[in-house]
């Protein structure tokens, strides 16, 4: 899990300073955000100029799932001093939810410092990383020669097998993806419209869609 | 764009920590299985494939061809950032070719 989110981390960083941002920034969105593909999309809204509105709106959607995480968490976290339930909430990430499942078959009871010490350690691996990646991509005299244009690209085409939950997903991604074309055919200076409409339409479906 | 990136990273970092808290807070409201749950479950795939879409829209030839190995590097492999350096290598050994 560490090293998935290493090799992660070290794209959001080449990537991040071939957008404009300096290390200080990259660094500080890992630290405050500390969500791989919603500072990816946030970003990659951010260098295509569609502003900061548009990419807080499209990072936050991609965090949305969170909500689902920190509800389960719930447990853990009951009875403890707000200052407690702030840091939990504060690392919980996807990864939350593998600790969960790995701690079961184990045994092993499902406490705060489990969830404490698994999140701040995969948060202090995630900024490192980042500043790893930012401080090899400034240093990268023609991005394009290596490809280095593209991998923002890749990064999201590759995260979609990742996604696909099977055929339930075929009508939803459709939906959002054809909404998102015709939209940005269209109207291609409004064309982040599309992508938060085709991305909730699509969702929407999903979740009328009652067949498992 | 100093001030847009600036107010990008305060702002995405205070909506994620409150989507994270809400969830804490509001948990016995929120649903763990219905329409709902489905929706916010299924969100961020819909997401990153209106993203992909958009990026491609306006993608070259190279870019497409490029964007389908690496799918199917990443479908194979399950190892996305493998599959983002490969997708690199692709496209700049094609443009390398080209030129």
């Amino acid at each position: 899990m560490s090293v998935a989110a290493a090799t992660y981390g070290l794209a959001f960083g080449l990537l991040a300073t071939q957008s404009g941002f300096n290390i200080f920034q990259t660094i500080s969105m890992s630290a405050l955000v500390f969500g791989g593909s919603s500072q990816l999309v946030a970003m990659e809204q951010l260098s295509i100029g569609l502003g900061a509105a548009s990419a807080i709106l499209a990072g936050s959607a991609l965090n949305m799932r969170i909500l689902l995480v920190t509800a389960t968490m719930r447990n853990v976290l009951a009875s403890r001093p707000w200052w407690q339930v702030g840091l939990g909430t504060f690392f919980a990430t996807d990864a939350s939810v593998a600790l969960m499942q790995s701690a079961k078959p184990r045994n092993m009871t499902t406490s705060y410092w489990y969830f404490f010490g698994g999140g701040a350690s995969l948060y202090v691996i995630w900024i490192a990383v980042t500043a790893i990646g930012a401080i090899v991509s400034s240093g990268v005299p023609n991005p394009q020669a290596i490809g280095l244009d593209f991998a923002i690209i890749a990064i999201f085409v590759a995260t979609l097998p990742g996604m696909w939950r099977g055929t339930k997903d075929v009508l939803p991604w459709l939906l959002a993806s054809g909404i998102v074309l015709i939209w940005g055919t269209l109207f291609p200076e409004y064309a982040s419209w599309g992508l938060i409409g085709g991305a909730v339409i699509g969702a929407i479906c999903a979740g009328l869609n009652n067949e498992h | 764009m100093n001030i847009e990136i600036w107010m990008t990273i305060i702002g995405l970092g205070g909506a994620s920590f409150a989507i994270r808290l809400s969830g804490y807070l509001l948990a016995s409201q929120i649903p763990q299985d219905g329409m709902w749950a489905r929706a916010l479950q299924a969100l961020p795939g819909c997401l990153i494939a209106s993203l992909v879409s958009l990026m491609m829209l306006n993608g070259t030839m190279l870019e497409w061809i490029s964007a389908v190995m690496v799918l199917a590097i990443a479908a194979i492999t399950r190892k996305p950032t493998l599959a983002m350096f490969a997708g690199m290598v692709i496209i700049a050994a094609m443009r390398f070719a080209i030129a």
